[in-house]
């Protein structure tokens, strides 16, 4: 078994109880990992990096920065304050590296 | 008696009273639900987060008026530390103490009158969890009842801090915000024995509950799911929704509900479901993400306060498929001809006016630029020409994912018989996206799209306040607005209106013609709440929370530019003002 499954195994047992807890009966199936860049950008991202990261909205425009990968990932991780969450295992570290190679990806619509 | 026992006497007695003095320049009398529901006899108090229970942001106090107004003047400041996302809230006053709260759970008790401060309260947090949530550290406010003041906090719990000293009482955890990332930023309310509190919801894969807690010792007394209602009651509508979805539906009730003391009602504004935004298009009943109305998101919501059962409701979007919570809004009680009314406000730009069970007596727009759905009809609330979205790109849907009204409460002032409001004028452009809810490790957003703020077809992006019949909607004035203003309003019996705008300007607008009276630059966009109390030197002030960075400001740097991207986003100052 994988750490990854290992951990999701636990997690997955720790939702299980926390949502019977209360009152949820089984809880539902959890998704597959890796969940790819555009489903993260759809669920999460794209509240704040607007179309898609194509423009800047609650966050800054993510196309075309200037950032290194480091400092993405660093930002992706560790959040800033006031302005993003950071989402250091609430995502894999594939699943980050992913996010990096979508914005270095992006191209205006 | 000799001489020195008779000047000792006198030093005595003369210690004794500065001593009696210090402890009686802070007196308190208890906050009962009896005090709360007499609140027109305490014209100098503001109690609770709406005002009263009629919920009309209104001050019978009229010494500050549009005769006095010109020399109204600051009083006092007070910063609260740490303000990041600035100052969202509402503060409560109580026989000349205020009290107010701030970002990471922290609250303040000060002299009315000098802003000096009495205590200091801050809550000791999950810190690690706080980081990974988006909408927060902001806190919109608190209650008072029964010697405490009540909060909810970031990592899901509720507290009672002793109103005289500001040592915590007791605390209860309610949400696992751990995992479910949800928690509490709304105000709670406080009715009869009981403090109601709503989680946040509708972006989250959860199911939106709210809580009540029994006031005195903290045991929790009901929860209701907003999502689903509570399985295998008599509210039990899971079959609402398709498949599985009630058990990631979203919904919640963030802001503030109100009271009905007739009908001993507690009504409650519901979130939106999740995801946002649905790909079944004109299929919602059968097909798509969680087919079905999806009850009780998007609605009004009528509980027994003390077993939260379920006496009434009226969904104000079924299946809500654009995230135009009912959550929002306040619920204005109002009387006209004999009838009793509720007037409710969604966030899509429509106005509900009820009976007092939530039946639809009238539905009108504030806003302009809604094109969600064609219309509402105004006898049954149905809706008309509904705009559902299929996955891929859209143009052009109004208003904007902020809303046509936000969070930011209206008035309503008795005197004019008026209703104020601040309406948006914004749309979006999205492109719709399948998505599945992220659980695990920590449940995160699901939106689904990606999407952007437009301007509306009609001109700029901007705000209005206007004044209208709240039953009809017939408007008797409108100011508008550059930006959309996000702070909530005041009015008084000094037939005044009180309008804090986002650029940071304090506006005094009279009440019955809407024309500028009187304006103060606070010095920072405002984002909260204001109220006007008397304080123990008798006189009338207003207080208003200053300070920028709520998730909707969040937008206006990027959009509006100037002044927005100078602005601090860690910055809260409370400024009260009156005459000299």
């Amino acid at each position: 078994m994988t750490t990854r499954a290992a951990t999701s195994g636990l997690f997955g047992a720790l939702l299980a109880v926390s949502l019977s807890a209360f009152g949820q009966g089984a809880p539902p199936s959890i998704p597959a990992p890796p969940r790819s860049p555009e489903q993260i950008f759809a669920t999460t991202c794209g509240w704040c990096h607007h179309r898609g990261g194509r423009e800047a909205g609650k966050g800054p425009r993510l196309m075309g920065t200037t950032l290194s990968d480091a400092q993405i990932v660093y930002r992706i991780k560790k959040g800033r304050q006031g302005y993003m969450p950071g989402f250091e295992g609430s995502f894999t570290d594939e699943e980050i590296k992913g996010l990096v190679a979508y914005i270095r990806g992006l191209q205006p619509q | 008696m000799k001489r020195w026992q008779t000047a000792l006497r006198t030093v005595v007695r003369a210690a004794a009273s500065l001593a009696l003095a210090g402890l009686a320049a802070h007196t308190w009398a208890d906050v009962t639900f009896d005090r709360i529901r007499a609140a027109d006899q305490h014209p100098g108090d503001w109690l609770t987060y709406h005002g009263t229970y009629r919920s009309w942001h209104y001050s019978p106090l009229d010494q500050i008026n549009t005769k006095t107004i010109n020399k109204l003047e600051v009083a006092w400041t007070h910063a609260m530390p740490h303000s990041v996302r600035g100052l969202q809230s509402m503060p409560l006053a109580a026989d000349g103490i205020l009290y107010y709260s701030g970002s990471y759970n922290q609250v303040f008790a000060l002299d009315g009158a000098t802003g000096e401060v009495i205590w200091y309260y801050r809550q000791k947090l999950n810190d690690e969890l706080v980081a990974k949530q988006t909408h927060s550290p902001y806190n919109r406010g608190i209650a008072l009842g029964l010697g405490n003041v009540y909060m909810g906090t970031l990592d899901g719990k509720l507290v009672a801090i002793d109103m005289k000293t500001g040592n915590l009482n007791w605390e209860v955890k309610l949400l696992d915000s751990e995992h479910l990332t949800v928690a509490f930023t709304g105000a709670p309310l406080f009715v009869r024995d009981a403090v109601i509190i709503g989680s946040q919801g509708g972006e989250w894969p959860y199911r939106g509950p709210i809580f009540a807690v029994d006031a005195k010792t903290g045991r929790e007394m009901w929860k209701f799911y907003t999502v689903g209602g509570n399985d295998g009651s008599k509210s039990d509508a899971r079959n609402t929704w398709g498949n599985d979805s009630w058990k990631t539906g979203g919904g919640g009730g963030w802001m503030t509900g109100g009271y009905d003391a007739d009908t001993d009602t507690v009504w409650w504004g519901t979130g939106n479901p999740a995801p946002l935004y649905d790909w079944s298009g004109p299929d919602w009943e059968t097909a798509g993400a969680r087919s079905g109305a999806n009850l009780y998101t998007t609605s009004v919501i009528g509980l027994d306060p003390q077993t939260g059962e379920l006496k009434a409701y009226h969904q104000e979007l079924p299946h809500d498929a654009w995230d135009f919570d009912s959550a929002v809004g306040e619920f204005v009680l109002l009387e006209q001809n004999g009838k009793k009314y509720m007037v409710h406000p969604n966030k899509g730009g429509f106005v509900f006016v009820y009976d007092n069970h939530a039946n639809v007596h009238n539905v009108w727009r504030l806003v302009k630029n809604i094109n969600f759905v064609k219309d509402i009809d105004p006898r049954t609330g149905e809706l008309i020409g509904r705009r559902d979205l299929t996955e891929g790109e859209h143009k052009n849907l109004c208003p904007f994912i902020a809303g046509g009204i936000s969070w930011n409460s209206g008035t309503y002032n008795p005197k004019t018989g008026l209703y104020y409001k601040v309406g948006n004028e914004w749309c979006m452009d999205l492109t719709v996206k399948k998505t599945t809810p992220i659980l695990e490790p920590m449940a995160q957003l699901n939106i689904g799209a990606d999407f952007s703020l437009v301007n509306p077809p009609d001109g700029k992006a901007r705000g209005h306040v206007s004044a209208q019949d709240p039953l009809t909607g017939a408007k008797k004035w409108e100011v508008e607005f550059p930006e959309p203003p996000l702070a909530s309003l005041l009015s008084t019996a000094g037939n005044l209106v009180f309008v804090p705008d986002p650029r940071g300007w304090l506006r005094a607008l009279d009440a019955t013609t809407g024309k500028e009276l009187w304006k103060h630059n606070d010095g920072q966009g405002h984002n909260g709440g204001i109220i006007s109390y008397k304080a123990k030197d008798g006189k009338q002030y207003i207080a208003v929370a200053t300070g920028w960075g709520g998730l909707a400001g969040d937008d206006y740097a990027s959009f509006f530019g100037k002044p927005y991207d100078t602005f601090p986003k860690d910055s809260g100052v409370l400024v009260a003002f009156r005459l000299p």
